[in-house]
């Protein structure tokens, strides 16, 4: 395909910043998502995920930047946006006297449905999200969380839109209500681009063709789950379940590999035994020695030890490690 | 215009499905017809000056600091307090209609009651033609003028309502600040009654010119004319302008909100 012939991005976003007062959010992030696709917006707490899907959603403007959606250009018609896409925000936030039903009329007819479109529309988005005719017919109020997740969602799709932006869907929810969205979102897919922030990497790392992950307002990786263990951790990585000092295990590896890295401060406790992730330049070659040095050490018991493949969690800890070291509390560089 | 309504039908619905409004209403309504017909029942033995129907009016208007904060309070504290005001903005609707929109359902729900109290002298009328006619209740310029001035300060005071649900996040406390607001520009008006000089309008442009930047003090010294079917036109722009200005205020507060 040629590039004029190539279709225009969901997303286009060029430089975008924007500032609470002396706190920078974003600090000129740079993306774009094609059609149909599904990318995750990773990043800690503070990151700048809420604001830029704020900004994306034309809720709050930026300061600086450019930000195209759907073709709609936000600096010029902010508004305009919010009738191509669906928005959830974090929290979800709902009328409690409502019910769902009356709800969803609602919100169709807010966002211009009408007839029988209203009607058929709130049976599709009904049915996409397993809200059955007697949930629809409850008060919101009355709803557990994970059915409230749902009418959330069923209304960022009432009016068909090209893009969905969901603000953590599934923070809160039990693996079974978190299923639900996934298969919504798999249902969609290729219709529909979704983006969508989220703390659960797992979640991610099973649904998304994409990420993106955020860091003190920046862009620290992109790409797919492959590109981001080449470029992040082309390392082999060792889980050492072991209970025992955290520096003597790692002065004894270090003793034999001077590459071996911890990668998380603090060991994951698993039933009493402390989890160890390592990571080596040296290969699987030198796992070993290591297990063999570390057998023979008095004061360390190991019970564990695995040669794993990089997960989203750790390429995630990779790339904001060193953002997040450089940055204070008000998102500035640290001198 | 479609998301106006919409919002309208909303907020009318949510009214209706609220407990609070519907107390409110039955004291407010039962403690007016109580009022109303021991007026009716003394009113010969009183030095009442202005019609009958006009102390219907009085009661309403006096009434307002404890049925408007019922009525208003929960528009925007109550979205702001589940935080439904982001959700909302996410579909196409500006701020301006948002804040029109519930103005005018907080305001058709005064209308609702406002007419249900309008009731009583008409119900009268109905069941005792003659004493009714002796009283002025078939006289249709005191209708008019009581209804529009009821309607023009109705329309301003659910203003103040709105504007204070939108400062805050309590529906006690945006209550209690209409009330206070209410209550305060009442007792203005009843200080400052009696103390209007005698203006003498020889042009529209004096009489328009009074109205938007006039004194805003001296509506119950208008209210003998508006009684008797005599329509100023300077208190009806008074209270165009406060409407107004404590919507453009809701407004800029929801704007700020938002950002």
């Amino acid at each position: 395909m040629s590039a004029e012939n190539k279709p225009l991005p969901i997303i286009e976003v060029v430089n975008l910043k924007k500032s609470f007062g002396r706190i920078q959010a974003l600090k000129g992030v740079s993306f774009s998502i094609g059609k149909g696709e599904i990318v995750g917006f990773l990043g800690p707490n503070g990151a700048g995920k809420s604001t830029t899907l704020r900004i994306l959603s034309g809720l709050i403007p930026a300061d600086a930047g450019e930000a195209k959606v759907c073709g709609v250009d936000l600096a010029q018609e902010e508004g305009l946006v919010r009738n191509h896409i669906g928005y959830l925000p974090e929290n979800n936030p709902l009328p409690e006297d409502l019910r769902v039903i009356e709800y969803l009329r609602f919100r169709a007819l807010l966002k211009g449905l009408e007839g029988s479109r209203l009607k058929e529309r709130i049976k599709v988005v009904l049915d996409i999200c397993d809200l059955e005719r007697k949930i629809s017919e409850r008060k919101i109020g009355n709803l557990s969380k994970g059915y409230r997740q749902r009418v959330g969602i069923a209304d960022s799709l009432l009016a068909e839109p090209r893009l969905v932006i969901l603000d953590e869907p599934t923070i809160g929810l039990d693996p079974h209500q978190s299923a639900v969205t996934r298969k919504m979102m798999e249902r969609l897919r290729g219709e529909v681009s979704f983006l969508l922030s989220s703390h659960i990497l797992s979640e991610v790392e099973a649904c998304c063709d994409r990420m993106i992950i955020l860091s003190h307002g920046q862009i620290v990786a992109e790409g797919s789950l492959y590109e981001l263990q080449k470029r992040f951790v082309n390392k082999t990585i060792f889980q050492i379940d072991a209970s025992g000092n955290k520096i003597d295990i790692q002065k004894r590896i270090r003793s034999i590999d001077r590459t071996c890295e911890l990668i998380q401060d603090d060991p994951v406790e698993v039933s009493g035994k402390r989890r160890y992730n390592f990571s080596t330049e040296q290969g699987e070659q030198i796992a070993e020695r290591i297990i063999r040095t570390l057998l023979e050490e008095k004061n360390i018991r190991i019970s564990g030890f695995q040669i794993r493949r990089p997960d989203l969690e750790t390429i995630f800890l990779r790339a904001t490690k060193k953002n997040w070291e450089k940055h204070d509390f008000l998102n500035r560089n640290k001198i | 215009m479609k998301s106006f309504y919409t919002i309208l039908r909303y907020e009318i619905f949510a009214l209706f499905i609220s407990p609070s409004t519907y107390v409110a209403a039955f004291y407010f309504l039962s403690l007016l017809a109580i009022g109303f017909r021991f007026f009716i029942e003394t009113f010969t033995n009183t030095d009442w000056l202005l019609p009958p129907l006009s102390s219907l009016v009085v009661g309403l208007l006096f009434g307002s600091p404890a049925l408007i904060p019922f009525i208003t309070m929960r528009c925007f504290a109550e979205e702001r307090r589940l935080g439904t005001l982001e959700t909302l903005f996410s579909a196409p609707v500006s701020s301006w209609t948002l804040v029109l929109g519930k103005w005018f359902g907080c305001f058709v729900f005064f209308l609702i009651i406002s007419t249900l109290a309008l009731c009583y002298p008409l119900l009268l009328i109905i069941m005792f033609p003659e004493q009714g006619s002796n009283l002025g209740f078939n006289e249709i310029e005191n209708w008019i003028g009581s209804t529009l001035y009821l309607l023009i300060f109705g329309a301003s005071f659910i203003a103040i309502g709105v504007f204070s649900s939108s400062i805050t996040k309590n529906q006690m406390v945006a209550g209690m600040l209409t009330f206070t607001l209410l209550t305060a520009y009442l007792s203005i008006m009843v200080f400052s009654f009696g103390n209007e000089t005698s203006n003498t309008y020889y042009t529209i442009s004096q009489k328009l010119s009074d109205g938007l930047f006039g004194t805003y003090i001296n509506g119950l010294d208008k209210f003998g004319q508006f009684s008797v079917g005599l329509i100023d036109l300077s208190t009806i722009l008074n209270q165009l302008v406060l409407t107004s200005f404590f919507l453009i205020l809701s407004t800029i507060q929801i704007e700020r909100l938002n950002n």
